[in-house]
């Protein structure tokens, strides 16, 4: 095995190189797509334009949409990363049992297949009143992004150590100057990869916003997912690239994040 | 003095926690709980929803239906992800960075957009039927969307990388002096696959498999856009109980059945395999 045949290495290669070609490549036929100067979408284009991004920008409805969607991400994500960061520190300090128990209540809503998720957050938005509102898309993203801030905050919360605290606060400083001066500092890159996270799980969630978004205060997938069903336009085409910029934005400023949190500057 | 210290910090730990936990209780628990309660409260009697999903033609096929792909789609994330693991684990430098990316990439893009982008490449007259046709391959346009075909590429493409990242786990703590020793040993290069690596490759196979099963049993948008009605599954039937027919008490059995099939299968996994706990950090 530590020296395999020419054959199988050339082999292994092709199909690695293959399945992973098979992963990649796909994602990237909406970005042709969005170019195309027909009104319906052909691949490869016979002749490329810009046009649908201006019908894009000039749609009222698909403005809205995008707009919708960064208010819900931006609210979702500031109830997660406060919420998140709280409980994770309160988690640090429980034990055993407790600490299981508790960690697994907050990790659920990975676990429960999110349409079963999405019925009862519609059941209930509808009993309450938040049926087709910002808020509760917001609350519903809150929650399926809440894991996202415990286990990202919670991995930096290992890089604290407990005698700092003890040291800080044996010092005369209140829970308050502890938190800010010696856990904030150390735990940021780790809320901020959660934020990051919590943006992304927000603004590209379909099955709960479809759920709630009634018919007045769609998100970007929402009208995403009514369109397809509609019909196939090159427009759909422009939201997707939208969605796959934004992206690869966020995952450029995640790991930008993330490589200065293992630069030991400090 | 020493407990009145104690007390005060198990008091803030407490505070840490009740915003996060009462938010949960309000925008998740409590929303299920309700949801689960209207499958036993039905007006015709309390188990008629679960008899009716059981007992219905339509439903079961519904079921065996979700089962079939799932178990399909996890079948051929295994075979896939073989080579694209084994060589993650071997390669270095910038080579490994952009292999390990290539699989991350799809994690970053929303499943809805993969989903579209395959529409338009399944398509009858998409690029993929045209080179088939082009090629001789196929004589005319052959359906690859809107039945299960399209479901399962669809589905293997945003599940293969929960495969390929416990597979790769799995390899890279595989001690390289096992498969020396076993070659110096005399074993031939399918034994030593046989009896060493594969063995040592199981927990990571099982935690992939594990992974990809669950998902697809809860998938929605992938097999709702490229199946359609011809391939409903489970996911969707619950969607049109409550959009179609608001038959509540049918999506609320419906829900719990799917839920603990899943607890189910994770209590099972758990149960067999010694999942270590580091094992998904990475």
């Amino acid at each position: 095995m530590s020296k395999l045949p020419l054959w199988l290495r050339i082999g292994g290669n092709s199909a690695a190189s293959l399945v992973l070609g098979f992963l990649v490549l796909p994602i990237l036929a909406v970005v042709p797509a969005s170019f195309n100067k027909a009104s319906f979408i052909y691949l490869p284009p016979r002749a490329y334009s810009g046009v649908w991004y201006e019908r894009f920008l000039e749609d009222a409805e698909w403005r809205t949409s995008l707009l919708n969607s960064l208010q819900v991400a931006v609210l979702a994500t500031a109830i997660a990363v406060v919420l998140g960061t709280l409980a994770a520190i309160g988690l640090r300090r429980l034990e055993g049992r407790w600490r299981a128990g508790i960690t697994a209540l907050f990790l659920a809503p990975m676990i429960v297949p999110v349409v079963v998720t999405a019925v009862a957050l519609y059941r209930s938005a509808l009993d309450v009143g938040l049926s087709g509102s910002i808020l509760g898309m917001s609350l519903g993203h809150m929650i399926l992004a809440l894991p996202f801030v415990v286990i990202n905050v919670g991995i930096a919360l290992r890089g604290v150590d407990e005698n700092w605290l003890k040291a800080a606060s044996g010092l005369g400083g209140g829970p308050w100057t502890v938190f800010r001066t010696i856990t904030l500092p150390n735990i940021t890159p780790g809320i901020v990869g959660g934020a990051v996270f919590s943006f992304i799980t927000s603004f590209d969630e379909v099955v709960v916003a479809v759920f709630l978004a009634g018919y007045s205060n769609k998100t970007l997938p929402v009208k995403i997912w009514e369109s397809i069903r509609l019909e196939f336009t090159p427009v759909i085409a422009v939201a997707a690239t939208m969605m796959i910029v934004l992206a690869i934005v966020l995952f450029a400023v995640a790991q930008l994040v993330s490589s200065g949190r293992e630069t030991p500057t400090k | 003095m020493r407990s009145a210290v104690t007390s005060r910090y198990n008091m803030q730990t407490v505070l840490l926690l009740a915003p996060a936990l009462l938010v949960l209780a309000a925008v998740f628990v409590i929303p299920l709980g309700r949801l689960f309660s209207l499958a036993f409260t039905d007006p015709a009697g309390t188990w008629v929803p679960f008899q009716t999903l059981l007992t219905s033609p339509v439903y079961r096929q519904v079921v065996a239906n979700t089962l079939v792909v799932a178990l399909a789609v996890t079948a051929i994330c295994a075979v896939l992800a073989w080579p694209v693991a084994y060589v993650l684990s071997r390669l270095k430098g910038v080579w490994f960075v952009i292999a390990l990316y290539g699989v991350l990439f799809p994690f970053w893009i929303s499943v809805l957009v993969r989903t579209f982008s395959w529409m338009l490449l399944l398509e009858r007259n998409g690029p993929l039927n045209r080179m088939l046709a082009g090629s001789g391959m196929t004589d005319g346009p052959i359906a690859l969307l809107f039945n299960n075909t399209g479901v399962m590429i669809g589905m293997v493409h945003v599940l293969l990388p929960y495969m390929i990242l416990p597979l790769y786990s799995a390899m890279t703590r595989i001690d390289r002096r096992l498969l020396l020793a076993s070659d110096g040993l005399g074993a031939g290069l399918l034994d030593t696959f046989r009896r060493i690596y594969l063995p040592l490759c199981l927990p990571g196979l099982a935690g992939g498999a594990t992974f990809v099963f669950l998902l697809s049993l809860g998938f929605f948008i992938t097999p709702a856009l490229l199946g359609g009605a011809n391939a409903i599954t489970l996911s969707m039937l619950i969607a049109s109980f409550v959009n179609d027919r608001l038959a509540w008490s049918l999506a609320a059995a419906g829900s719990l059945a799917l839920l603990l099939i899943v607890l189910l299968i994770m209590g099972l996994t758990a149960k067999m395999l010694p999942l270590e706990k580091g094992m998904f950090a990475k």
